[in-house]
């Protein structure tokens, strides 16, 4: 029988790092489920959406449907609304990742649509080692709302986390397993 | 604190006598003597945690966990943790900094004695802006910058102290004393850099200075090679002295990566810029040097190792790296020589002459024998080290701290096709990490031989100070807007994307007539992008304090000549007293002079340090992603903060409602978001309309170009119908009535002294 990696020993003084970490989401409908439950969340959109491919499309068709499918607010990073707008669509908010990340965790902020503070939020395209930060901020520091990044890199900082997909082509597959489990057609 | 005792000190110290100018507020500040004005900067920008480990390890209490609102056993919380670390890294910076100046300043003063004269030529007149604003001192000699580095030292031991287990516990007081760090920090950095340009003759009081070879293909190979790496030219210059004296330097290539580079390019044009950190495994992999010379700072710390693997010489030169070598600076040269040469030792000589002798005659011996050794991997070669890639474990990729595909380009040099391995090159921080990961072994940084590009660049060698001369001629248009602003870009080689993305910002800032200046491993970085002509950043553009010019100011330790230029600005264009006026001079910075910093490549504690010291002078810093693994930023609400100043001509409170600068420290994630932001940072509250109008202008012309629209916050910054660039009137005024924009009023004189509690009285911020 294979050991299984120690993660969490009895005492917590002897713990190899912090003891809260992401939840994975193995099952693209489990995703689905976390984001129907959500009362106002929001889809911030990094750079990498409009430089990755995933098979023969962008990241940022799939990251698109996954927003239409349930209204969600996109908030722009970078200079991603460029590309959003040569696709047809209007970003709701255009900050740097940084900058969302500290209104994010100001609970009394008004949020994208004015409808107060976000309870969950979806990151998708960040170069990982900007999102982690970003992430392990609102771990700390804004108790009030989830985060999901959707990346097939893996985050431990954020509540719930892709696992980590090396292959291309089960990584569109999680994607359309998402989409489909949104119920909006592929 | 202070002490009746003390303040006599003080006044002797900085001979308060001296008539100068009336000694300010703050003669030589320490811990709580600026914090009121650090607290009111706090006020507006907050700090910004990203915490990069949830434990705190520093004692044995814990480990203890810090996550959302649990306490260590001492009682600490997260942000007082995050605030400590950087307390912690800003003094390691300004220690790294300060240990220089005072190694530099000691020798220089056995060499010339302590009352050698400071004169930066005629252009220079206010010779040490930091130091006379912080301290209150004039220095006049040596003797005076040793003053200053003694100032630094004693308030660091109250810095660190205060980062002790039950000490300070209060995560904005930290930051204060951060502040305070970052300050000593350019302090620091000002004693250096004088002391050096005093004792070397270092180009001071002209712009012109000469053009300099870049690039690893730079090294004659057929000469012997000589490599300085690190920060301190101590010992670098002496051997240049060495190789002058003995009709050598011609028949010797000496070439530098990071600082030293930029220093011993100060002193003999003749020597190379190998290329920034980022290279320094890459270089000596590829064994060109056949003596490596170590001083300190940002030295890889396996550079022994990689010496003796590449078959050269190591001499290590400072006493902060000592690498376990024996020590021989009491030992004949002779002898040391023998050793190297023989039994290849590596040795500790702290002597510079005694090393700079041994380095040379080993460089001379060694060079015939190692001429195998300094052949490159050829593309054949490099397919063939490749070819143990299977291609799919990764395990490369993801030890690459830079999220780079380094397993796609060792997968297609297998074939032999070096394009992919090359652009990776281009991104790479020569860390080896994916070396390390190999599971096969391929050595990746010696494959990246065959991919890189060996051309050669020209960069203008530091200049040192901005000249008093230049300040008078562009401290108006500064002031008043017309002049869009002066950027800085600074620090290391940790960059998220192309080696020469820094070129593009310049250049774009350039033509956009913002005055850019560049120092350390940046303006190296700037060196490495050629225009369709051939020409780099530093052929095209005209080396003054100018609207549309590029300067090179020098080394790390030249950044205090960036900084010198805004204080001038207040001090010598609008002739406010800076003598131990810290707060009177950081308010009109912060106010009046549109600066910005960039670390587009940060990694070091030093850069956190100058980037710390900006904030509290009031000037913001932009970074770029890497930055963000400092975990600590200063970011205003925006638009919803409160942007209330005095008006200096009628004492009132004036709620400007426009956020100016906007943040104080934040990351961007990509060069084209850093572009339009560094622009938005050079905004002013005392920017005049017309300069206000041409600030706009290279915001929307930006914004338009890598975003596609019309600034998302334009309304912010717009706050009269006459600011709107005519170019654009149409569509923005469109805007602003789509978005329900109101005026804001324009102050021409805007001070935060006055909002909160300070000595300096309002009256002061007006001459």
């Amino acid at each position: 029988m294979a050991s299984e990696t120690m993660v969490m020993p009895y005492y917590k003084v002897n713990v190899l790092t912090g003891t809260k970490a992401a939840k994975v989401i193995a099952d693209p409908a489990e995703g689905a489920a976390i984001i129907d439950r959500a009362k106002n969340p929001l889809y911030v959109f990094g750079p990498e959406v409009i430089a990755t491919p995933v098979g023969d499309r962008l990241l940022i068709d799939y990251a698109l449907e996954i927003a239409k499918s349930r209204d969600i607010p996109v908030c722009a990073t970078a200079h991603v609304k460029k590309k959003m707008l040569e696709l047809g669509v209007k970003p709701d908010c255009t900050y740097d990742i940084i900058e969302i990340v500290h209104f994010l965790k100001d609970k009394a902020w008004s949020g994208v649509r004015g409808k107060g503070y976000h309870d969950l939020v979806l990151f998708t395209g960040v170069r990982c080692d900007l999102a982690e930060r970003g992430l392990a901020t609102l771990k700390h520091f804004a108790p009030h709302l989830k985060t999901f990044a959707i990346c097939r890199r893996s985050h431990p900082n954020a509540d719930f986390a892709v696992p980590v997909i090396v292959k291309g082509d089960k990584w569109r597959e999680y994607l359309d397993g998402l989409v489909r489990a949104l119920g909006v057609k592929a | 604190m202070h002490s009746k005792m003390r303040d006599a000190e003080i006044k002797a110290i900085i001979r308060a006598e001296d008539t100068w100018e009336p000694v300010g507020p703050t003669p030589m500040p320490t811990l709580t003597d600026l914090r009121n004005w650090d607290f009111r900067l706090l006020d507006t920008y907050e700090p910004f945690y990203a915490p990069f480990c949830d434990l705190c390890c520093l004692c044995t209490f814990g480990k203890c966990d810090l996550t959302g609102d649990r306490k260590g056993a001492c009682g600490i919380d997260i942000a007082s943790q995050q605030a400590r670390w950087i307390l912690i890294c800003s003094l390691m910076g300004t220690a790294a900094h300060g240990a220089h100046g005072r190694h530099m300043i000691d020798h220089l003063i056995e060499k010339f004695g302590e009352d050698k004269k400071i004169d930066l030529g005629s252009q220079v007149n206010v010779e040490a802006p930091i130091i006379r604003t912080v301290m209150g001192l004039k220095p006049e000699t040596l003797g005076d910058l040793r003053k200053a580095i003694e100032y630094v030292e004693r308030e660091m031991i109250h810095l660190v102290s205060a980062t002790h287990m039950g000490q300070e516990g209060d995560y904005r007081d930290f930051e204060s004393k951060a502040f305070h760090a970052g300050m000593l920090d350019h302090v620091a950095l000002e004693a250096a850099d004088i002391a050096q340009i005093v004792g070397y003759g270092l180009p001071t009081s002209v712009a012109d200075t000469p053009l300099v070879d870049l690039g690893w293909g730079a090294i004659d190979r057929a000469k012997p090679t000589i490599v300085v790496v690190g920060h301190n030219a101590v010992t670098a210059n002496a051997i240049i002295d060495y190789l002058r004296k003995h009709d050598l330097y011609d028949k010797v290539e000496v070439g530098g990566l990071c600082c030293t580079a930029h220093d011993v390019t100060r002193y003999a044009s003749g020597a190379k810029v190998i290329g920034p950190l980022s290279r320094q495994r890459f270089f000596l992999k590829a064994g060109l040097a056949d003596v490596v010379v170590t001083d300190e700072q940002c030295v890889v710390t396996d550079i022994p190792q990689m010496a003796k693997e590449a078959g050269a010489a190591l001499i290590a030169c400072s006493d902060k790296i000592c690498y376990g070598l024996e020590n021989a600076s009491a030992r004949p040269a002779a002898e040391t020589l023998r050793e190297v040469l023989e039994e290849q030792k590596q040795f500790l000589i702290l002597d510079p002459e005694k090393a700079a002798e041994v380095i040379v005659q080993a460089a001379l011996a060694l060079a015939p024998k190692r001429r195998d050794k300094k052949q490159l991997v050829t593309a054949a070669e490099g397919a063939a080290l490749a070819a143990k890639c299977p291609g799919t474990c990764e395990a490369c990729n993801r030890a690459c701290p830079n999220l780079l595909p380094v397993s796609v380009g060792v997968n297609q040099a297998r074939h032999g096709n070096f394009a992919k391995l090359g652009e990776v090159f281009m991104r790479c921080h020569g860390c080896a990490k994916c070396e390390e990961a190999c599971v096969n072994q391929i050595p990746i940084l010696r494959l990246m031989q065959a991919a890189a590009t060996w051309d050669t660049y020209k960069m203008r060698s530091g200049r040192g100070p901005i000249h008093d001369v230049e300040i008078r001629k562009v401290g108006s248009p500064i002031v008043l807007g017309t002049i869009p602003g002066v950027v800085l870009f600074a620090g290391c080689s940790n960059f998220p994307g192309d080696i020469d993305d820094v070129a593009w910002l310049a250049e774009e800032l350039a033509r956009r007539k913002y005055i850019v200046t560049l120092s350390g491993c940046a303006a190296m970085a700037a060196a490495m992008r050629k225009d369709a002509e051939g020409k780099t950043i530093y052929e095209k553009y005209i080396p003054e304090f100018d609207a549309g010019c590029i300067v090179n100011v020098g080394s790390c330790v030249s950044n205090a000549h960036v900084v010198g230029a805004a204080i001038k600005i207040a001090n010598i264009f609008a002739t406010l007293p800076n003598r131990a006026n810290f707060e009177l001079m950081s308010d009109y910075i912060l106010n009046r002079v549109g600066a910005c910093g960039v670390v587009w490549g940060p990694y070091s504690q030093k850069a956190l340090a100058i980037g710390t010291g900006a904030v509290r002078w009031g000037i913001p810093v932009v970074l770029g992603p890497h930055g963000s693994k400092y975990r600590r930023l200063f970011m205003s609400k925006k638009e919803a903060g409160d942007w209330t100043v005095v008006d200096g001509r009628t004492k009132q409170l004036v709620d400007t409602a426009e956020p100016t600068p906007e943040h104080m420290m934040l990351v961007t994630e990509t060069k084209e978001r850093a572009l339009v932001t560094i622009i938005k940072q050079c905004f002013r509250r005392n920017d005049t309309p017309p300069g206000r109008a041409i600030k706009l202008n290279s915001y929307i012309s930006a914004y338009k170009q890598v975003i596609g629209t019309l600034p998302d916050d334009l309304e912010n910054f717009v706050r009269t119908e006459k600011e709107i660039p005519i170019v654009y009137k149409r569509e923005v005024l469109a805007y602003l009535k789509e978005v329900g924009w109101q005026p804001k009023p324009v102050l021409s004189l805007p001070t935060i002294i006055g909002t909160y509690e300070t000595k300096v009285p309002i009256e002061a911020t007006i001459k």
